[in-house]
C-alpha cells in the first residue's frame, strides 16, 4: 500500500515537473494571460460596485460581502484550474486517441488523466482571486481566527471536489458521443454566475436546482453566507457549512468517479 | 470582384450552419448569461431603488437582452485568423490571392455573421421573449435608427479587431492579445453595465474613446434613451471613429506587408 502511494506520488511529481517546464518554455505567452485574467475579474467586481453604489445591496448582500463571495468563488476556481484542467479535454483525448494511452498503463486512469497535466498557468486566476478575497475579508470584517482559517480550507477543498465532479461527469459524455462540444464554456458560465454572485438573486427553482441537484451553491455561496452572517436565501442546515461542503464534495466526487468508470466500460476507441 | 467576396461569405455561412452541437451549447451559454444578468438587474431594481434611475427595469432588461444578442452577431474573428495564419505560416499563401487580404477576412466574418443571425441570435431572442416578454424597441423610428447604428458599431469593432491582429506580425509569441482587447471592450462599451451608471469621471473619459460607440450607442437608440437628433450626432461620431481607425489600419497594414515580405526573403 505504502509503496503504491509512493509510486503514484513520484509519477505525479514527475509529470508536474514536465508540465511546468513545458509551460515555462514560452514565457511571453504567459504575458497575455497575465493581462487578461486580472482585467476580466477586476472589472467584474468593479461592475458589482457600480451597481451596488447606484442601486442597493443585492438581497441584503452589501459590497464588502459581495467582494468576499466573489473572491472565495474565484480562488476555488483558480485552484481547480491548476489541478483538474485535464477534465476539460476528455473529448479531445477520446477523439485523438490520447485516451487509449492512459488505458494501456498499469495505473488508475482517472489519476493519470488529472495528474498528467498540472496547469501552472492557472495560478494566474488565483492572483485576482486572492487579492479580491483578502480585500473583501478586510472590509467585511472577517475574523481571521484559527477556527475560521481551518473552516476556510475545508470549504475550499470541498468546493474544488464539487467542481471536479461536475466537469468529470460532463467529460464522461464524450465516451458515448465522442465529443461534448463547448459544454465546458457552458458549465464555466453557470459556475461563475452561481458561485461568484449571491445565489439568492435567482428564482427559487434555480436555487433549489443549485442546492440539491447540482450542488454548486455549496462551493462558496452558503459558506460565505455563514462566515459573514449574510442572507442565505432560506437554507439553514445544522452544524457548519465547513462540514457540509467537504461532505457534499466527497459524495459528488464519488458519484462522478462511478459515472466515469461506467462510461469507460462503454468506451470504444475512436482511432483505427 | 464582388463575386469573389460573396463566394467566401457564402462558403463560411454554409460551413457554420453544419456545426449543430456547438451552436446548441453556444445558445445555452449565452442564455445563462442573459438570465443571470437580468436577474441581477431585477434584484438591483427591487423596491423603489429603480425609481430615480436613468433607465426603467423594462428598459435595462431590453438593453441586456439585445446586448448579448448582438454580441453573438458581431463576429470579429479577424484577430484570431491573422494570429493563427501567421503562427502556422499560412499567411504566405493568402498573400497570393488576387484580392486584398483584409477584405477576404472581412468577407469570412460577414459570412459567419449571417449564420450567427440565424442559429445564434434568433433562438436567443425567442427564448428571451418567452422568459421576459418580447424586447420591443421604444418606437418604430428607434428601430429604424438602430439598424444603421449597429452596422457602424460592427465596423468599429471589426477595425479594432484587425488592428489587434496586426500586432501579431511584430510579436508572434505574445499570445492572444485579442482576448485582452475583448475584455477591455466588454466593460468600456457598456455591454454589461451601461456607461450611464458609471461614475461621472469615467463617463467623461469614455466620450473620447471608441468603445462606448460600439454597444451603448445602438442599444441606447433602441430603447429610446437617445433622442433622434442625439442619435444622428452619435452616428456621426461613430463614422469619425471608423475613419480614424481605418486610416490607422491602412497605414499599419502597408508597413506590415513590407515587413512580412522581408521576412519571407
Amino acid at each position: 500500500m505504502v509503496s503504491t502511494i509512493k509510486h503514484y506520488v513520484s509519477v505525479a511529481s514527475c509529470w508536474a515537473r514536465l508540465a511546468i517546464q513545458r509551460q515555462l518554455e514560452y514565457p511571453l505567452f504567459l504575458f497575455s494571460w497575465l493581462l487578461m485574467i486580472p482585467i476580466q475579474y477586476f472589472s467584474g467586481i468593479w461592475m458589482l460596485k457600480i451597481i451596488v453604489d447606484r442601486f442597493q445591496a443585492l438581497n441584503g448582500w452589501d459590497f464588502p460581502q459581495l467582494t468576499f463571495l466573489y473572491g472565495l468563488g474565484l480562488i476555488s476556481h483558480g485552484i481547480f484550474v491548476v489541478f483538474f484542467i485535464n477534465t476539460w479535454s476528455i473529448d479531445h483525448m477520446v477523439i485523438n486517441g490520447g485516451f487509449d494511452r492512459l488505458l494501456l498503463r498499469p495505473m488508475n486512469v482517472f489519476f493519470q488523466l488529472v495528474a498528467s497535466y498540472v496547469n501552472f498557468i492557472g495560478l494566474i486566476d488565483c492572483i485576482p482571486g486572492v487579492i479580491i478575497f483578502l480585500y473583501g475579508a478586510e472590509i467585511a470584517g472577517f475574523d481571521w481566527s484559527l477556527a475560521n482559517i481551518g473552516k476556510l480550507i475545508l470549504v475550499l477543498i470541498g468546493g474544488i471536489l464539487i467542481r471536479a465532479a461536475l466537469f468529470t461527469s460532463l467529460g464522461t459524455i464524450a465516451f458515448w458521443t465522442k465529443r461534448n462540444g463547448s459544454m465546458v464554456g457552458f458549465a464555466l458560465t453557470m459556475l461563475e454566475r452561481a458561485t461568484m454572485y449571491p445565489l439568492s438573486m435567482y428564482p427559487y427553482f434555480l436555487q433549489a436546482l443549485f442546492t440539491f441537484i447540482i450542488p454548486i451553491g455549496f462551493i462558496s455561496f452558503y459558506p460565505a453566507a455563514e462566515f459573514l452572517n449574510a442572507d442565505s436565501g432560506g437554507l439553514d442546515l445544522p452544524l457548519s457549512f465547513a462540514l457540509w461542503t467537504p461532505l457534499v464534495g466527497i459524495i459528488c466526487f464519488l458519484i462522478a468517479g462511478g459515472i466515469f468508470k461506467f462510461g469507460m466500460k462503454n468506451y470504444e476507441s475512436a482511432g483505427s | 470582384m464582388l463575386q469573389a467576396y460573396w463566394y467566401i461569405t457564402k462558403m463560411k455561412l454554409l460551413t457554420n450552419l453544419t456545426y449543430r452541437f456547438e451552436v446548441f451549447t453556444s445558445v445555452a451559454t449565452n442564455l445563462i448569461l442573459m438570465l443571470a444578468s437580468v436577474f441581477l438587474w431585477q434584484t438591483a431594481y427591487k423596491g423603489d431603488a429603480g425609481a430615480a434611475q436613468a433607465l426603467s427595469l423594462q428598459e435595462i432588461t431590453t438593453y441586456t437582452i439585445l446586448s448579448i444578442t448582438i454580441s453573438t452577431i458581431f463576429v470579429c474573428d479577424v484577430q484570431n485568423t491573422i494570429y493563427y495564419k501567421i503562427r502556422e505560416g499560412q499567411i504566405v499563401t493568402d498573400f497570393y490571392r488576387p484580392i486584398p487580404l483584409l477584405a477576404c477576412y472581412l468577407a469570412e466574418d460577414i459570412g459567419e455573421m449571417f449564420s450567427a443571425l440565424l442559429n445564434r441570435a434568433l433562438p436567443l431572442v425567442v427564448f428571451a421573449s418567452l422568459f421576459f416578454g418580447v424586447p420591443w424597441p421604444a418606437s418604430f423610428q428607434s428601430f429604424l435608427l438602430f439598424l444603421p447604428s449597429c452596422l457602424l458599431s460592427y465596423a468599429i469593432l471589426w477595425l479594432l479587431s484587425a488592428l489587434v491582429g496586426l500586432i501579431a506580425f511584430w510579436v508572434m509569441e505574445l499570445g492572444n492579445m485579442g482576448n485582452v482587447k475583448d475584455s477591455i471592450v466588454r466593460v468600456l462599451s457598456g455591454s454589461i453595465v451601461p456607461l450611464w451608471f458609471f461614475p461621472e469621471s469615467v463617463q467623461n473619459v469614455s466620450k473620447f474613446l471608441p468603445f462606448q460607440y460600439t454597444y451603448q450607442t445602438p442599444l441606447g437608440i433602441y430603447i429610446g434613451n437617445t433622442s433622434t437628433s442625439e442619435a444622428f450626432t452619435s452616428m456621426g461620431v461613430q463614422a469619425v471613429w471608423i475613419a480614424i481607425l481605418y486610416l490607422i489600419l491602412a497605414a499599419g497594414w502597408a508597413r506590415t506587408k513590407k515587413k512580412t515580405l522581408i521576412q519571407g526573403g
